[in-house]
């Protein structure tokens, strides 16, 4: 917050033109649309489609930057070896995407882009915008608010979007967003409509229930190694992986080949793996280094905490995925208050 | 060289073969590199070993089946158990939780006849280097082993949960959004998660996956509803005789 940018204001039309204009531009768009129960981000041409006042998707945004599964090269072996990459793929906007997951890009933003650089995530964030969105309402896995990472924002996007009560408030969170937002000729409007979003944001900040506040709680989950915690927690746990294949900040991932039947050619394939699984830490012979539940879920958990894996990359951004997807009921934030002494 | 490989069938409803016969247009291709030694479901010229490669479906369920197997294996430089029945007895296991003349009666007109056994997969009897888990197992699976035996190296067959597999394809949760009883949690993925991804629950068709947590699924299925005896016939159904349900399928 602080520094006073140009604002824009507009209304449901409006949030229209701009996905059109998007897509004129050579974005695919993406949003969060209602399937069933829950909400999916999905391709999307019209503001129509979207729920503005979605609570969270299935898998995060981050499908799109870092897809769950994806050809990287194919190969054959002609006189010598020949790789052929993938053209690069389309360029995506993420229209609606809420603090928390705009938080968690940041984080996979800076871990992809340590030595040596990903290529494959960098080339699709480069050319990606993202547009996010402020929460209108939170649910009982919601903890975003004890991380410090949302509901307020004030990077990670180029457009920000507010729901004011009488219209949308549009910030620029870069030269990207500022450029489109004058192209739309949208209406300036002044400081009066930050105070009202920001009343907006204290009033939606009662509604927490749950938190986990990441103070010291590296250094206590790394001490406490030990606590019957983690032993009870993994006699729930299905080792299914569903906690980290929906969390926003995991980031693993598993590489393979595909031959055909050739024997000459085939295909790169990567695909999001889970610290939760028991074959990931499976080495040659058959050795593992997290062969029992507890050591896995362990080692999910302190990567959530900011103890293993990328430390404050993979740290949790309180999105509830991996509370609401799992079968077990089994939620991070009752393990840290129990480590640190609650319950 | 082309790899000397076998087929062999026991109990089964030979539904694993058929999925090797549907592979149509890859099969010559796989053709330059594997020779049908034995396999009678495709040609009626048979072959004795030595195998390369031995694929093996259906139960073992007889005490001749025992000696079959046993015999297979001597002859089998790799030895792949093809398909539930194979892997862990498969639905003919169900056999296993009534009385021999029970089963036996209901079956066939005649049962003065039959000789069975108690139903187990074949890796009661032989060693198995490795497993195409799966009612039937998935074609991509089976190649891959072909694959894998040809080079030398180890087939990728992960064993973790449908779950996986399920978010993959980013489906919305059977079990926790809707509280159905999907055994996704507990089963080996290799499928594609295909049941879910139609708003199907998992029955659990591949088996136990890796080290399955039996107990907590149980009380997890209890929870949304499920009875004792409903719970029972969830483990029982496919691979009720595997090692990590054998308890559960008693209860
Ligand atoms: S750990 Fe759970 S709550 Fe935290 S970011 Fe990941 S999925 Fe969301
Ligand atoms: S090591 Fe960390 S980032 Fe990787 S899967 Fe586990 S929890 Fe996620
Ligand atoms: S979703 Fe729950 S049961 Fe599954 S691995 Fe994660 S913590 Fe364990
Ligand atoms: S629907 Fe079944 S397989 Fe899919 S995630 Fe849910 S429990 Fe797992
Ligand atoms: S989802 Fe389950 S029941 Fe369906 S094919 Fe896969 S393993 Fe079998």
């Amino acid at each position: 917050m602080g520094k006073a940018s140009q604002l824009f204001k507009t209304d449901l039309k409006g949030l229209d033109r701009l996905i059109k204009k998007l897509r004129s531009d050579g974005y695919v768009v993406y949003g969060p649309v209602k399937r069933g129960r829950s909400w999916f981000f999905l391709e999307i041409d019209s503001v129509k489609q979207v729920d503005l006042n979605y609570v969270r998707t299935v898998l995060p945004p981050k499908k799109l930057l870092h897809p769950p599964r994806e050809k990287l090269f194919e190969f054959k072996l002609g006189d010598g070896f020949e790789v052929s990459e993938k053209p690069m793929p389309p360029t995506v906007a993420l229209f609606g995407v809420h603090p928390c997951d705009l938080k968690a890009i940041e984080r996979q933003d800076e871990f992809f882009s340590q030595t040596p650089e990903d290529p494959y995530y960098l080339a699709r964030r480069r050319n990606a915008l993202i547009i996010g969105l402020t929460c209108t309402r939170v649910d009982e896995n919601c903890f975003c608010l004890s991380r410090g990472t949302g509901p307020e924002v004030s990077t990670g996007f180029d457009i920000l979007i507010t729901d004011v009560g009488n219209g949308y408030l549009l910030e620029p969170g870069s030269a990207k967003g500022l450029e489109l937002l004058k192209s739309l000729g949208f209406q300036e409007v002044g400081d009066e409509y930050l105070e009202a979003k920001q009343k907006l944001i204290e009033e939606l900040k009662k509604s927490f229930t749950k938190q986990m506040p990441p103070e010291g709680l590296a250094e206590l989950a790394k001490s406490m190694l030990e606590h019957e915690v983690w032993k009870e927690t993994a006699e729930r746990c299905l080792s299914c992986g569903n906690c980290s294949l929906v969390c926003p900040t995991c980031y693993c991932f598993d590489v393979y080949d595909v031959l055909e039947l050739n024997l000459r050619s085939g295909v790169r394939v990567r695909e999001l793996d889970s610290c939760q699984l028991l074959e990931y830490a499976e080495v040659a012979l058959g050795g593992n280094f997290r062969r029992n539940r507890f050591q896995r879920l362990r080692h999910w958990m302190l990567c959530k905490f900011g103890v293993a894996g990328g430390g404050l990359y993979s740290s949790c951004v309180g999105c509830g995925r991996c509370i609401v997807y799992c079968p077990a009921n089994i939620d991070l934030t009752e393990v840290a208050s129990r480590l640190r002494g609650g319950g | 060289m082309k790899l000397k490989v076998g087929v062999f069938k026991f109990t089964s409803c030979s539904g694993c073969q058929v999925e090797l016969i549907r592979m149509n247009e890859q099969l010559p291709e796989l053709l330059n590199l594997v020779e049908f030694k034995y396999w009678a479901m495709a040609s009626s010229k048979l072959e004795d070993g030595p195998y390369d490669l031995a694929l093996v479906e259906g139960a073992i369920s007889t005490p001749e089946c025992i000696e079959e197997v046993k015999a297979i294996r001597e002859k089998s430089r790799v030895l792949v158990a093809l398909g539930d029945c194979a892997v862990t007895g498969g639905v003919p296991s169900i056999r296993n939780w009534m009385s021999q003349r029970e089963a036996e009666t209901i079956v066939y007109p005649k049962p003065g006849y039959i000789r069975s056994t108690r139903v187990y997969g074949i890796d009661e009897y032989v060693k198995v280097d490795y497993y195409l888990k799966g009612c039937p197992p998935r074609l991509e699976n089976i190649l891959q082993v072909f694959k894998a035996v040809i080079l030398g190296v180890k087939p990728r067959l992960r064993q973790h949960s449908v779950c996986v597999e399920c978010k993959l394809y980013e489906n919305e949760c059977l079990l926790t959004t809707y509280k159905q009883p999907c055994m996704g949690p507990v089963t080996a993925a290799g499928c594609g998660a295909i049941c879910p991804n139609v708003g199907r629950v998992c029955e659990g068709c591949y088996g136990p996956m890796s080290d399955p947590n039996v107990a907590s699924m149980v009380e997890r299925l209890r929870e949304i509803g499920l009875s004792d005896d409903e719970i029972v016939r969830k483990f029982r159904k496919y691979a009720g005789m595997s090692k990590p349900y054998r308890e559960v399928a008693k209860l």
